[in-house]
């Protein structure tokens, strides 16, 4: 038994040297390993978000106890909230306004990153590679870089923590080597265990909103049709559902690529709109009428991106 | 007596007439065309001597251009009045009505729309706070409607709040600068 245990461990060891001696498949491993230990770690730590120009530090807090997961974020200043994720429904209690939204969404698993468990599919479109060690929050980790094979989405980069292989630090870049989002931990600890809060009290302490409960549909019924779509997008669901107000339902597809999400909005025209691109941050959105329709493209992709599968946008009823 | 006009052209062509007695001499000399003449010979001269370059104007350059002026159209432009105070008081509360209206109407707006609600409205815990940022929505419908979208895209607006939407010509400049 005392010899197996010894294979074993050289075993490991042989391979931590092979994935030592090559990178490229260093930097794949490694992000799964990140996966997984994002799903079965507890750990808990102050992580920064930089988006839109705006940086929001919170408190982070990661349950995980025999397959069961619950994310955890409170925020350090106004507005005061707490957000909990639980599967696919996210809670935010609005602790100033007393108020609570419960947000269905079952496509979604972290607010760190949201990393595909599948890589292998990856490869046509983004490139991985391990392109150095630094330090992020004292701790010495590897940095990734995540680089697509085309313009048509953003580059990323993440460091993984050495000993843990959790993400440190995440940013997202524009094709112009500008940074334009980041997530990074200024601490971090890993526990034995942390405690799973609640969720129902936390939807009943104050009167809850649900948005986005969405039945998704099949996109057949959608009265648009998406003729161009960059490499490797493929849809995520399609729904027609309320975001402005119950009486005028706005269909939405949603497409991704793993890492990059896109969203097709089509709702009928409410005044008159000149085409145009909006941005904020790594989002970009593009929106055109298209007879009495209204049609917005919205995703974090170059602006580039969003106008060119707006245009390739169709009514189902002028194609056929 | 035209010797001494003469010297006083002489002097008010170098500037050395005080204030009165330049007036003294504009006045004789508007009356007496033979005057205009010599004014305009002594300040061809003075302007020889006193540099290299030398413009032939016509004698009757100066009242060429004065005739021009006086054919110029006559512009009524709009002077400035002081608001009166009533109609100070007219605009306040006009704008008062125009905010309750528009404060209203989108305070109503949650209780019809089950199936939506906007992450800063809901932050929002002063009442008194919302007919201004109501207002703010009215003001930017655009961004209002691409906020809706962005919330519906993905969980971000959970960790950074509402995004603030901007042509992307504007924020290209931004990044160029």
């Amino acid at each position: 038994m005392i010899e197996v245990k010894r294979f074993l461990v050289v075993m490991l060891l042989s391979t931590g040297i092979v994935l030592a001696q090559e990178p490229e498949l260093n930097a794949r491993q490694l992000l799964m390993k990140m996966n997984h230990a994002m799903d079965v770690l507890n750990y808990e730590g102050t992580v920064a978000f930089f988006r839109n120009g705006k940086l929001e530090p919170m408190r982070y807090v990661h349950a995980a106890d025999k397959g069961l997961q619950q994310e955890r974020l409170i925020s350090l200043n106004s507005p005061l909230r707490e957000i909990i994720r639980n599967a696919g429904k996210v809670s935010c209690v609005f602790k100033e306004s007393h108020q609570t939204i419960v947000d269905h969404r079952p496509f979604e698993r972290s607010f760190l990153v949201d990393m595909p468990y599948n890589l292998d599919k990856m490869e046509d479109i983004y490139q991985f590679e391990m392109v150095g060690e630094e330090n992020i929050a004292m701790l010495p980790s590897y940095v990734v870089a995540i680089q697509p094979k085309d313009n048509d989405r953003y580059p990323r980069r993440i460091w993984v923590e050495k000993q843990q292989f959790l993400p440190l630090k995440v940013v997202v870049y524009n094709n112009s080597g500008d940074l334009v989002e980041q997530v990074i931990f200024t601490d971090i600890e890993v526990k034995d265990a942390l405690p799973f809060i609640d969720d129902k009290s936390i939807d009943t302490a104050y009167p809850a909103r649900h948005i986005h409960q969405i039945q998704p549909q099949s996109s057949e019924q959608a009265a648009f049709v998406v003729t161009e779509l960059p490499k490797g997008f493929r849809e995520v669901f399609f729904t027609r559902q309320p975001i402005h107000n119950a009486e005028e339902p706005v269909e939405h597809l949603l497409l991704s690529d793993g890492f990059t999400s896109v969203s097709v909005y089509m709702e009928k025209k409410s005044a008159a709109m000149q085409p145009s691109i909006q941005s904020a941050g790594a989002v970009n959105s593009y929106s055109r009428v298209i007879d009495n329709y209204q049609l917005t493209v919205m995703g974090e992709v170059p602006a580039e991106t969003v106008k060119s599968i707006a245009e390739g946008v169709k009514l189902r009823d002028l194609k056929n | 007596m035209s010797e001494d006009l003469n010297q006083k052209i002489s002097q008010f062509l170098d500037n050395e007439l005080n204030h009165i007695e330049a007036l003294k001499l504009l006045h004789k000399i508007q009356s007496q065309p033979e005057l205009q003449d010599k004014l305009n010979r002594y300040e061809v001269i003075s302007h020889a001597i006193k540099s290299d370059a030398f413009l032939l104007t016509k004698d009757d350059f100066s009242k060429n251009i004065r005739q021009k002026i006086q054919q110029e159209p006559f512009y009524l432009l709009p002077q400035h009045k002081s608001f009166k105070r009533s109609h100070k008081q007219i605009a306040v509360a006009a704008s008062i009505v125009i905010v309750a209206v528009i404060a209203g109407r989108s305070l109503n707006y949650p209780s019809s729309n089950s199936g939506s609600a906007s992450i800063l409205q809901v932050a929002q815990h002063q009442p008194t706070e919302q007919p201004v940022n109501a207002n703010q929505d009215a003001q930017h419908p655009l961004n209002k409607r691409i906020n809706d979208y962005l919330q519906a895209h993905n969980s971000s607006v959970y960790t950074n709040g509402e995004a603030n939407f901007q042509p992307f010509a504007k924020v290209t400049a931004y990044s160029q600068q």
